[in-house]
């Protein structure tokens, strides 16, 4: 669990460069001016990456803060063990 | 490179101070990736540099490349994908595609290269180009099952054939060869049609990645190597000379020697484009010279120079060939079957990059052919190239003919004809010039070097002046063997690269240069932003006897100055105007 947490705050740290751990931790679009629609693509991608998991576009709206993708990126990667 | 590895190479900030590579990326499609691994990829070919890269409006390629004409660019980078040249050869329009239509999307293609074509030449006038044709799989539009090819398709691709044939002869357009990228990225997984349909980005994050790899390389691309020197026995042919004698040695199919004759094919190859080919082997000479003589060889004799042969070191042999040259170890390539001998010549030769030859291994030879050519490839093959090989070795006779200071006498020089043509045109598409500031290091002011882009913003300033030297004597033409480039103000000019072959020492070269700078600038005093460096010791020894004392960091000499000193210079010199 918390290398998963580990490996997105790196994903968040690689698109998001001015965001401090901290910060990171509570991102959402709300709170990040950087974050549109052009980085939660690259977002996603890097996530797809890092993780090797496959993020259908139906799911993007479920994407919308830190939390929330590591709850998604969590649930995809336990139903693939 | 991983998308997280790209992203993460793009936080660190270089230097405020670095000069920026002013990049536009034309592509018709959102460059989301492919922009990302741009940066990377190019921040990584020139660490000095700043890149900064634009982009255009997404679906309009043709727009943007007509916008680039006229904005003039450093680096142009253009990806031209199937719906570029015809969007019913995409997925994102639904324009149709029945037979009937084929006909016109082959004309709308035609066209539409066409003036994709123009509009990149006309921007090579002033930018470097680099372009990527169709990477994707071609749509399935045709009525034939996939594994049979169209007309259709087959049309459609010789429209982009020609294309690429006649982009690729251009001095400032590069194309990226697609069987390169084949290899790096295979064609079945390329095109990623989620992302095409969810973003309007096509590419597969490991595709977008190749890609942007191959451009940022064609980019920067990377100084060939001057020369390579070769073993003979079980390396230029099979069998060892002194055991089997001339009528022993073998290089073609029927003797299971075809490697070696390939071997010789692609060093005959490099000779032609002026790669020095030498010799260093442990053997008779005698018999060696006899193999030249009498076997017929893929490669011939006049092709090779120097040939040494001998039973010392191979060490000592290579020193000997890069005398003869005048070229540092690190521009070489030494070939041996023997790792004992490539180990020696690496002690010895620390810079040299030695490579083995594959003598028992038929696929490992191919990739070694294929491996002399990145090693040794150039994008276009210029005059000089064609007549390097005949004078190097007309300056041994000069050189052999010179006396202690390095210069010929002047009973020799008077004989020789010497005749200096000089040209001040700044004609960026001219190659040579650059060329010789980049590989120059022993009569180099200051051993400075500059990337393409930044050669060309220098040229376009209007103050600098740039003077390019062609020679040519009774012994043949050297072609254009030196460059001077500075700033020019009033009576005075101060000179920041000065550059000349070391085939053109020992003719007075140097001061005939000078002495019409001098006099067409009507200058009374020139400066040197001269800088010494572990190489430089020819144009250090000039200025020390034009000065009288070694020269100091940046210096000023006057008229007068370089009247007093200057020795006979038998030299017949004009000006050509060209522009």
């Amino acid at each position: 669990m918390n290398d998963n947490r580990g490996r997105l705050t790196r994903c968040f740290s690689a698109v998001f460069p001015e965001l401090n751990e901290r910060r990171i931790a509570s991102a959402s679009p709300k709170t990040v001016a950087a974050w549109d629609s052009i980085a939660t693509v690259t977002l996603v991608s890097v996530i797809e990456e890092q993780f090797g998991i496959g993020v259908e576009p139906d799911a993007f709206d479920r994407l919308v803060s830190f939390s929330s993708i590591l709850s998604y990126v969590e649930e995809l990667t336990a139903s693939s063990h | 490179m991983k998308l997280i590895d790209a992203l993460e190479a793009l936080k660190e900030d270089p230097e405020s101070q670095s000069p920026v590579l002013d990049v536009h990326l034309a592509c018709g499609f959102t460059p989301l990736h492919l922009l990302t691994f741009l940066n990377a990829h190019l921040r990584r070919e020139f660490p000095s540099y700043k890149v900064l890269i634009r982009t255009g409006i997404f679906g309009d390629l043709l727009g943007y490349l007509e916008r680039l004409e006229r904005e003039r660019p450093a680096v142009t980078v253009a990806v031209i994908e199937w719906a570029d040249l015809d969007p019913r050869l995409g997925i994102r329009r639904l324009g149709g595609w029945e037979t009937r239509q084929m006909f016109d999307i082959t004309q709308n293609v035609r066209d539409q290269a066409t003036k994709l074509s123009d509009s990149l030449e006309r921007i090579s006038g002033a930018s470097l180009v680099a372009l990527a044709l169709p990477t994707l799989p071609f749509p399935p539009i045709a009525f034939t099952p996939g594994w049979q090819s169209s007309s259709f398709e087959n049309e459609v691709r010789e429209i982009l054939a020609y294309l690429a044939s006649r982009l690729a002869r251009s001095c400032n357009i590069r194309v990226i060869s697609l069987q390169r990228l084949d290899r790096i990225s295979p064609p079945g997984s390329r095109f990623d049609v989620k992302s095409e349909i969810s973003t309007g980005f096509p590419y597969k994050i490991s595709h977008a990645d190749a890609l942007a790899g191959l451009l940022s390389r064609i980019i920067r691309d990377p100084l060939p190597k001057k020369g390579l020197i070769t073993d003979l026995d079980d390396t230029l042919w099979k069998g060892i000379l002194g055991e089997v004698n001339v009528e022993g040695i073998a290089w073609d199919l029927e003797h299971h020697a075809l490697k070696h004759g390939l071997y010789q094919m692609l060093l005959t190859s490099l000779a032609e484009t002026g790669i020095l080919i030498g010799v260093a082997s442990k053997n008779d000479p005698f018999l060696v010279e006899e193999a030249f003589r009498k076997a017929k060889l893929m490669l011939p004799r006049s092709r090779i120079f120097p040939i040494e042969v001998g039973w010392g070191p191979k060490s000592t042999s290579v020193s000997k060939v890069l005398r003869a040259w005048n070229v540092g170890a690190e521009s070489v390539i030494f070939v041996d079957d023997n790792p004992l001998e490539l180990a020696e010549v690496k002690a010895a030769h620390a810079e040299i990059e030695c490579l083995r030859f594959p003598r028992d291994d038929d696929e490992a030879a191919y990739q070694f052919l294929e491996t002399l050519r990145d090693l040794f490839g150039k994008h276009l093959v210029s005059p000089e190239d064609e007549i390097r090989l005949q004078s190097i070795e007309a300056s041994q006779v000069i050189a052999e003919a010179s006396q202690s200071d390095g210069r010929a006498p002047e009973h020799f020089l008077q004989k020789i004809a010497g005749r200096l043509t000089l040209s001040f045109s700044k004609n960026t598409r001219d190659p040579r010039p650059l060329e010789l500031i980049n590989k120059t290091n022993q009569f180099n002011l200051n051993g400075k070097r500059h990337t393409e882009v930044a050669w060309r913003d220098y040229l376009n300033d209007p103050e600098v002046f740039l003077l390019l030297a062609s020679y040519e004597d009774k012994f043949g033409p050297l072609g254009k063997i030196a460059v001077m480039a500075g700033r020019h103000k009033g009576n005075k000019f101060l000179v920041e690269h000065w550059v000349m072959s070391c085939r053109a020492f020992s003719r007075c070269i140097e001061y005939g240069c000078l002495l019409h700078v001098f006099q067409k600038f009507g200058a009374e005093a020139g400066s040197f932003d001269f800088a010494p460096t572990s190489r430089n010791t020819p144009i250090q020894g000039f200025f020390a006897e034009l000065m009288g004392a070694a020269p100091p960091a940046g210096f000023s000499i006057s008229r007068q100055q370089l009247f007093d000193r200057c020795p006979p210079v038998y030299l017949e010199i004009q000006e050509h105007c060209d522009e």
